[in-house]
């Protein structure tokens, strides 16, 4: 297992570099760089702050630049937040991503299967239905409806929590924003467990099972969770890289200063170095958890061996 | 608007004439007024500040930060009027030198001096191209050598700046520029801490850090979160300053940023999101604040264009866009409609207007399809309008597009894009009629000229009247401010009527602002607050 883990890691390095190249190419074909602003800067002062960050060397020799100081550690210097490089902006940002995605992931984990296994168990009843109600809601409502009813409810209304901003990890912060995405996580993960656990209990090894006498709970939790947990294993490594290093929408709506908005401020404002930074952690975050969402499941599935 | 805007700037002549005397104007809270015991204020900033070395800083947000931690020779208050800063007094000794005298008891943070060297130091390291400030050469050209030197064509000690005693500046102009005072209030221009600058590098803005010479100190920076700044113990005028603590938030989402003003986060909204004007008018009467500021919209006509190259054509389509209803009915904001490219409020020109703004518009569209028919273009014909996504931009464009097509049979192809995208074309003069914007950097007609000016970098429409631009030449040359503003406006009227663009309507900025804010002024028309200005009170 530990040589396929490795090799698995070799294997992204020119992943990492053809992302990167093709990211790189396409920042630079964009129109529109990062000095053009609404009071257009003179020629003179356009080629001072060119030869301050590079942009005055061939494309070739930047991308050669760029890839040295990668390989050192150092993204490089932000164009539009000059007082910042993008290690001090992603390093500001990575914590409070973790924290809501990280921690709204865990929690719709738990409820999501639970819900899914109960679903599953009592299928057709009233409470599949309102179980898959509120997965399908939270998949039909996009979260920029359903982060300001939050607000609004919750904020304005009842007034037991603020409506946006971030302070320094205080958890009634964090509740808003971490039920929005736990919301959206649960109804896939609960439609996803619900699904795959209905179908194991429809197998012959389950009726063999059953058959011999074995206690629901047995048949449940022993022999049907393991095999039913794998389709939801492989929509979790999607749901975290959207959670942590894209939930854009959340937070702009709650005004949180995560990783989104760097990914979306870099984007519209050119600013090369800090899209780039974030390509390059988003692919790592995104082969790692592939990574382990692979090993996962040898420990789900005995028929498979690394 | 204009009336007080007058008299401030007479206010300003006879302070030039006369040297000012160091009296402290700040935060002046009118007798009977009750403050709160706890002076602290939550302010959305509108975005991050891309820096908070003033040198760099180049965004309304970024300079509000700066204006707070640093002060420059002199200052605008609450009105917009210039007031002494770190100079107590300034004299115009000859047409084209300024000497300001520094005040002896104005300190950095660190409780050093700030000296007539400091100023030095800061103008040069501004138009250093190694700093690459993007206003190097906006505010350089109003230096002997400044935008040389920012060009780097001349070594930064020949720029025009000099430190006659350790409290005594002189600054030197290439011509006379009689706004000198108003300009200086921007903090670009302003004394940098060598002390800090060499000690820390790059990282000298970083709380901590950071040495400032203005009436607060930096507290906490987190970027995309917040800015806290606390009131400095050492500056000069600490005694008329009443907020002990100012949050700036950089919120963008102007829903996001209501709603945190709802539940009591923030107690200042930027900018109230397009179209809720009216609403919040009338639910929260009191926080409401709105007031024209000296900034324009307008659509900029390419005159190298095939079509837009006729000034019949251009005259066409701004004749027949009905200002009225955009401002009352379209946009409803409280926006004014405009017709020249200067603004009301702006110093050093009057605003001029065109005679067919008082007709009626039967008579205007009528006019308008006869210069039409004289320039060859037909009923049908298709223009094409560009825009960046915006619904805003997008809900003007749609009002004149169908005047186009109701009064003139036009056919306007909307293509609507990314606002860097939207740049590139205007800088590359790869349009046909493009929506623009401009906010002046400071009070006079010069810096809205620079958008109609002939091989200005503002100018994207490429149209060049030489003989406006030589009236605006001899107005910059004279010493005498009556004679300046009647040749500025006459030029101003003369590039009107080349149609270069079609001026639409006068900004305002409509937001909420607690009641118990005080000191906020709806006549400041660069919307510019100081936090030093402003006020708790009791509530």
């Amino acid at each position: 297992m530990w040589s396929y883990a490795f090799r698995r890691v070799l294997m992204t390095i020119p992943t990492l570099l053809l992302v990167i190249t093709v990211c790189y190419l396409m920042l630079h074909a964009t129109p529109g760089g990062p000095f053009d602003t609404e009071r257009k800067i003179s020629a003179a002062v356009l080629a001072n702050l060119q030869a301050k960050y590079h942009l005055d060397l061939p494309l070739w020799q930047q991308y050669l630049y760029y890839l040295k100081s990668l390989l050192q550690g150092d993204l490089g210097a932000s164009f539009r937040y000059a007082d910042w490089s993008v290690n001090d902006l992603v390093a500001n940002a990575l914590p409070v991503s973790l924290a809501i995605g990280g921690g709204s992931l865990l929690l719709s984990v738990f409820i999501g299967v639970g819900l899914g296994i109960i679903a599953a168990l009592r299928q057709n009843s009233i409470i599949d239905y309102l179980v898959m109600l509120v997965g399908n809601l939270g998949s039909a409502f996009p979260s920029f409806i359903i982060g300001p009813v939050l607000i609004m409810v919750f904020a304005i209304w009842l007034k037991v929590s603020p409506a946006g901003g971030w302070n320094d990890f205080q958890i009634s912060y964090m509740l808003l924003p971490m039920a929005l995405l736990t919301f959206i996580n649960v109804s896939t993960i609960g439609r996803v467990m619900r699904g795959s656990l209905i179908e194991v209990l429809n197998s012959n090894f389950i009726r063999t099972a059953k058959a011999k006498g074995l206690p629901m709970h047995t048949i449940v939790f022993r022999h049907s969770l393991k095999p039913a947990l794998m389709p939801v294993v492989s929509v979790l490594g999607p749901l975290a890289i959207s959670s942590i290093t894209s939930a854009v929408v959340t937070e702009s709506v709650f005004s949180l200063p995560g990783l989104g908005k760097l990914i979306i401020n870099g984007a519209s404002n050119r600013d090369y170095t800090l899209v780039l930074g974030l390509v390059v952690l988003v692919t790592v975050v995104a082969v790692v958890l592939n990574l382990l969402v692979d090993l996962a499941y040898a420990l789900l599935d005995p028929k498979i061996r690394y | 608007m204009k009336k007080t805007m007058t008299i401030s700037v007479l206010a300003a002549s006879v302070a030039l004439g006369l040297g000012v005397s160091g009296a402290a104007f700040a935060a002046k809270v009118p007798a009977g007024v009750q403050l709160a015991a706890k002076q602290e204020l939550i302010r959305n900033n509108g975005s991050e500040a891309e820096s908070l070395d003033p040198a760099l800083a180049e965004s309304v947000g970024a300079n509000n930060i700066a204006r707070d931690l640093f002060e420059g020779l002199t200052a605008t208050d609450a009105d917009g009027k210039v007031v002494p800063g770190v100079a107590e007094s300034w004299k115009q000794t000859d047409p084209t030198t300024w000497v300001f005298k520094l005040r002896k008891n104005a300190k950095w943070s660190d409780g050093s001096s700030v000296t007539a060297d400091d100023f030095v130091y800061g103008i040069r390291r501004f138009l250093d191209p190694k700093t690459a400030s993007p206003y190097a050469t906006t505010y350089g050209i109003f230096l002997i050598n400044g935008k040389e030197a920012a060009e780097g064509k001349k070594p930064l000690t020949d720029v025009g700046v000099k430190a006659t005693d350790k409290y005594t500046l002189e600054i030197k102009t290439p011509y006379p520029v009689a706004f000198m005072p108003e300009l200086v209030s921007n903090t670009q221009l302003g004394p940098a801490p060598k002390q800090a600058i060499e000690k820390f590098g790059k990282d000298w803005t970083k709380p901590g850090k950071l040495v400032g010479n203005g009436a607060f100190v930096l507290k906490e920076w987190l970027v995309n979160s917040k800015l806290i700044i606390e009131k400095s113990a050492t500056y000069w005028d600490k005694g008329n300053v009443q907020l002990t603590k100012v949050t700036y938030l950089p919120i963008e989402d102007g829903f996001a940023d209501v709603k945190m003003f709802q539940s009591g986060e923030n107690e200042w909204v930027y900018q109230l999101p397009p179209g809720t004007y009216a609403k919040y008018k009338a639910e929260l009467p009191k926080d409401i604040r709105n007031a024209p500021m000296l900034g324009l919209r307008y659509y900029g006509l390419n005159a190298k264009d095939p079509m837009m190259k006729d000034i019949r054509v251009r005259k066409a389509l701004s004749m027949v866009i009905d200002r009225d209803i955009l401002s009352s009915k379209i946009t409803a904001d409280g926006q004014v409609p405009a017709y020249s490219v200067v603004v009301r409020g702006t110093a050093g020109s009057d605003v001029t207007s065109y005679d067919w703004a008082k007709w009626p518009m039967a008579q205007r569209v009528a006019e308008a399809k006869k210069l039409l028919a004289a320039a060859g273009v037909q009923p049908g014909a298709k223009i094409k309008f560009t825009y960046n996504t915006s619904e805003y931009h997008k809900k003007m464009a749609i009002f004149a597009a169908s005047e186009w097509k109701s009064k003139l049979g036009l056919n306007t192809d909307m293509e609507n894009m990314e606002f860097k995208v939207l740049l590139k074309k205007r800088h590359d003069g790869d349009y046909q009629i493009a929506r623009n914007g401009w906010v002046a950097d400071y009070n006079d007609a010069t810096t809205f000229l620079a958008l109609v000016q002939c091989g200005n970098d503002q100018n994207d429409n490429g149209n060049c009247n030489p003989k406006a631009e030589e009236l605006i030449k001899q107005g910059s040359q004279s010493q005498d401010a009556a004679k300046r503003k009647q040749l500025l406006t006459q030029a101003t009227k003369m590039i009107m009527d080349d149609y270069p663009m079609i001026p639409l309507l006068q900004y305002t900025v409509p937001r909420l602002v607690k009641s118990y804010v005080g000191g906020y002024s709806t006549k400041n028309p660069m919307d510019r607050y100081r936090n030093k200005d402003l006020y708790i009170i009791k509530h």
